[in-house]
């Protein structure tokens, strides 16, 4: 009896702080910053126990019914606080108001449960071994759940189950309470149907945790990893959902399986059909083969080179069979040339020259990145580039980064050459931008592939007229020894995810 | 089978050693370019075999740093190749020499060159030559790329290296002063690089007290307005602003236009102008030949060299100044040439340290630290993606006397110097030792001329600039400034002053 008792004790202990760990833990993950999150959150999680205790003073009859009472409603909100802190960031802006309301509600709750406590068993035990016991457990608790928390918890089970499966530990000594204070309980029958209720509430929302996250979890790894690998240059994961295959390199999305022949047909297209007789084509970036994939559309074309720094990219894009359909195994092409190296670098020592040149670089995220975005970059492609050639670079958003997309355009400009920009819809990506560009003047071609998905010829020409919310912007042109790009680029970024 | 207890205790002390080489990665490296032997061997007179050769040539250059391959460049240009230029170590280049290993090249000392004004005339030729000037710009590929400079102060990197980072409104308004009376230096003109241009006794004043003496009786009294000033002052002369001339300190803040975003620079620094020009005169470089004696008789030079006598109509001097009175034959001893002694060491990095959120710049200096921090070799390259790279690190040894500071370069064994190294480096990269391969130092007791207070309007300095009987000194120090422009500025007057000697 007495050791069932103060088992309780130490679950109720391990639930209080399981949940004040829980709501630090979502702040952090959410919100960032978590030196900050978790000493606000552990400070009014205490002092809202501190103001339960007080208030445990005014409760002067029906102790034991009402501390099973203070246990299920701590059970429900403590079960649902994680799934309610991932709704509250997901669909609203007032998520710190969410996560302190929630923190101070169970600690004045938890505050109550062990003055009580100490209370309803005050005339079985002397008062020394009540303090002594209680706080004993209560302390006991407190340590397993602070091990069990990190260790099985978070890895195994997630916040959102993790609180719920504590919710209904909670809900449980409820119900074991109903039993150890029958005596001292007007009504037990009702309590335990209520208990029973909690109970269900909670498991219904553990079996649909999932879904809970699903909803609300904005992480963008949401759908199944199917592939992820460190490389020596880049994170690279793969996720799949249904028949939406993801790519992820270093967390950035690069292309739906989806929508990305949008994406591709637009980067290519425009350009490569307005030479009149390609045969040798460069693809820099593109290591998913997707560019190449388009450019083997063309039966004229004899060689297409492509540069890409990461030899596992071109590898998993060559080997994969998820991916080898996706690229229609352009990589394994007798046409197709895959050279690994750094592109700057390659073309500054190679000769080759090619009538259409595709740059297909990640964004220009950083300063190294920001390097092949330079006047020096676009003026190498110039040796590059046979009489009738073009290129095109892969060029941001002109919605979510106008001033980026026009710093781009400036740059070729500045590099000496005529700029045609363009922009598509990609569902995935939102509105994209391209700058096509060469030394002579580019009309729009009559004709384009066959069996494109997306692109036409009548579609073609609305795809280089701008709205104004895109419209051009004066920017100055990108440098090596003045990224100006980089730092507009992280600001407008910036500016988008706040 | 049974361990015996003498098994037990090898296999115990083989896991110990294991567990300390894993714990403390062994950094290999040695002194490089020593030269003090040679220095030394001049100093204490020291007698040299009788040379077994003589050659007749019209006119040697004795030095092989910037200010001897400018002489010779200028010589070649106007059509005048008889002549060698001697230098002492096995490779020439002075303060612009450069190293090379499987990662990428990198410098020993001097490491850009700001974007000349229309004043380096010399200058701009130059660069005009080598392709670095075209149809009046700039080849980028040589301009310091973004970002160029970040300091680390109160915790963190800012970019830049002029203080910016939690300034008081008071330290804000000395530093807008400051600006304000180095714009009317400026615009005086009083101030160029070269130096020569514009000087005037206009100024002469301000030669005559420490450049920390003019700052507080400007009432400049901001900590990091003087930190950022002592920094300037050890980074040009390896002086502290107390040691140096107040004239050098302003000339330092004022004598640059700010219209090109540079500096000029190249992953092994100055040495690619080394390189290049060595690429164009190289032919008439000895190297391994220290002239250790210059004997002038009558119409004549006898330049001993190694084991061959150069008889010579004209000597371009372009060696250090100090070693005037060991060389040349009746120079008296000079009292207003003082060098700073430093040190500098080039890390080998296998992987990148942490850089704890700031991007990695081209120059990275450490607020309140008695080293100069260190400039990255490939930040220079059109890679996007390095995993290795070379660091080179700076430490001009500025507090107390250079003598003391001679000493210690002389008496401390590599391991304390790397140690203090890595020590400093620790300050901000908690990781270095993990990443650090192979640390090279190279010492250097006389690294750069000190603009000492009055050195820079010294009468002897003056009379050794004017020196005119067909002997001509052209090292930097005869401006008092260790700088490039200063090095090709001498270099090139004195390859005009022989020239026109031997014409007439």
């Amino acid at each position: 009896m007495a050791v069932l008792l103060f088992i309780s004790v130490l679950l109720i202990a391990a639930c209080g702080l399981i949940y004040e760990l829980i709501a630090g833990t979502v702040a952090s993950y959410l919100v960032g910053d978590s030196v900050f999150q978790f000493s606000t959150v552990i400070g009014s999680y205490l002092f809202a126990m501190g103001i339960g205790s007080f208030l445990s003073r005014y409760i002067h009859r029906g102790l034991a019914w009402r501390f099973v009472f203070i246990e299920l409603v701590v059970a429900l909100v403590g079960g649902f606080s994680s799934a309610l802190l991932f709704l509250a960031f997901a669909f609203t802006q007032g998520f710190p108001i969410f996560l302190y309301l929630i923190v101070i509600v169970l600690g004045i709750l938890v505050g109550l449960e062990i003055p009580l406590l100490m209370r309803i068993i005050r005339h079985r035990y002397h008062f020394r071994e009540v303090v002594s016991h209680v706080l004993t457990f209560d302390y006991i608790g407190a340590l397993f759940a602070s091990i069990l928390f990190p260790v099985v918890l978070v890895p195994y089970l997630g916040l959102v189950k993790s609180a719920l499966f504590f919710g209904i530990v909670n809900a449980a000594v409820a119900l074991w309470s109903t039993f150890l204070f029958k005596t001292q309980i007007p009504y037990p029958r009702r309590l335990q149907v209520l208990c029973g209720i909690v109970i269900v509430l909670l498991v219904a929302g553990l079996a649909n945790g999932k879904r809970i996250t699903g909803l609300a979890e904005e992480n963008i790894y949401a759908d199944e990893i199917i592939f992820s690998r460190d490389t020596h240059y880049q994170h690279i994961v793969l996720t799949r959902w249904k028949d939406d295959l993801r790519l992820f390199l270093n967390s950035h999305l690069q292309f739906s399986s989806r929508d990305e022949y949008r994406y591709h047909e637009a980067l290519v297209h425009p350009g490569l059909s307005a030479v009149s007789t390609p045969r040798r084509v460069l693809v820099l970036g593109g290591g998913d083969g997707l560019a190449v994939r388009e450019v083997l559309k063309y039966p004229q074309v004899e060689s297409v080179t492509l540069v890409d720094l990461d030899p596992e990219m071109t590898r998993l894009f060559s080997t994969h069979p998820f991916l080898t359909a996706l690229n229609q195994k352009a990589f394994l092409s007798p046409k197709v040339h895959i050279i690994n190296a750094d592109a700057f670098l390659w073309l500054d020592s190679s000769p080759e020259i090619f009538d259409f040149i595709i740059v297909d670089f990640p964004d220009p995220t950083n300063y190294s990145l920001g390097k092949l975005y330079t006047t020096v970059f676009y003026s190498a492609l110039r040796r590059h580039l046979s009489q009738q050639g073009f290129f095109v670079v892969q060029s941001t958003s002109p919605m979510f980064a106008r001033k980026s997309f026009w710093c781009i355009v400036e740059t070729v400009q500045q590099a000496g050459f005529s700029t045609y920009p363009y922009h598509v819809y990609v569902p995935a990506f939102g509105e994209w931008g391209y700058v096509l560009a060469g030394e002579h003047e580019y009309q729009p071609p009559q004709s384009l592939p066959r069996g494109l998905r997306f692109l036409t010829t009548a579609g073609l020409h609305g795809m280089f007229d701008f709205p104004p919310d895109m419209a051009q912007v004066p920017m100055p042109a990108n440098h090596l020894n003045d990224q100006v790009l980089v730092r507009t680029y992280d600001h407008e970024w910036r500016e988008i995810s706040h | 089978m049974k361990t015996t207890r003498r098994e037990f205790c090898a296999l115990g002390a083989a896991a110990l050693v294991g567990l300390s080489l894993k714990s403390d990665r062994a950094i290999a490296g040695e002194f490089v370019n020593d030269s003090f032997q040679m220095g030394h061997m001049l100093r204490d007179r020291r007698q040299f075999p009788a040379p077994r050769q003589i050659v007749r040539i019209p006119l040697v250059i004795a030095g092989g740093g910037m200010a001897g391959l400018s002489a010779a460049w200028r010589l070649q240009k106007r059509g005048f190749t008889d002549f060698v230029l001697l230098e002492m170590n096995q490779q020439p280049g002075g303060n612009s020499r450069w190293g090379e290993n499987q990662i990428t090249r990198y410098p020993w000392a001097a490491h850009y060159v700001p974007v000349p004004g229309k004043e380096a005339e010399y200058v701009r030729e130059l660069f005009t030559d080598l392709g670095v000037f075209k149809d009046g710009k700039w080849d980028e590929r040589y301009l310091c790329f973004d970002p160029q400079e970040r300091l680390y102060v109160h915790g963190r990197w800012q970019e830049g290296i002029e203080p910016e980072a939690e300034l008081t409104p008071g330290d804000r308004e000395q530093f807008r002063r400051l600006g304000d009376l180095m714009q009317a230096f400026r615009a005086s003109g009083g101030f160029t690089v070269p130096l020569e241009i514009g000087i005037s006794q206009r100024h002469a004043e301000l030669d005559r007290l420490s450049f920390a003496e003019w700052l507080t009786k400007n009432g400049f009294n901001s900590r990091p307005l003087l930190w950022y000033m002592n920094y300037a002052c050890r980074d040009d002369y390896g002086a502290l602003a107390a040691d140096t001339s107040a004239w050098a300190g302003v000339h330092y803040l004022s004598s640059r236009q700010k219209e090109e975003k540079g500096p000029l620079t190249w992953p092994e620094g100055n040495g690619w102008i080394a390189r290049q020009l060595l690429a164009r005169v190289g032919k008439f470089v000895r190297t391994d030949q220290m002239v250790y004696r210059i004997q002038r008789e009558r119409n004549l030079f006898r330049v001993f060299a190694g084991d061959t006598e150069y008889r010579c109509d004209c000597v371009v001097f372009a060696a250090p100044t100090f070693l005037a009175p060991y060389l040349i034959d009746n120079t008296p001893q000079l009292h207003d040439f003082h060098y700073s002694p430093w040190l500098t060491a080039n890390l080998t990095l296998d992987s990148i340290p942490d850089t704890h959120g700031g991007a990695p710049a081209w120059d990275n200096v450490v607020m309140d630290s008695p080293t100069l921090g260190y400039v990255d070799a490939m930040h220079q390259s059109l890679r996007t993606f390095a995993d290795r790279t070379v660091w080179t690190f700076y430490w001009a040894l500025a507090e107390g006397a250079p003598g003391a500071n001679r000493q210690l370069l002389l008496e401390k064994d590599w391991s304390y110097w790397k140690e203090a190294i890595l020590t400093d480096l620790e300050r901000v990269h908690k990781d270095i030792r993990k990443c650090v391969s192979r640390i090279d130092i190279m010492r250097m007791g006389h690294a750069m001329v000190r603009p000492a207070v009055g050195s820079i309007f010294s009468p002897e300095r003056s009379r050794i600039k004017r020196a005119a009987d067909r002997l001509y000194f052209a090292n930097s120090d005869l401006s008092g400034i260790s700088i490039f422009e200063e090095a090709q500025y001498h270099g090139v007057t004195a390859a005009e002053r022989a020239l026109h000697a031997l014409s007439h």
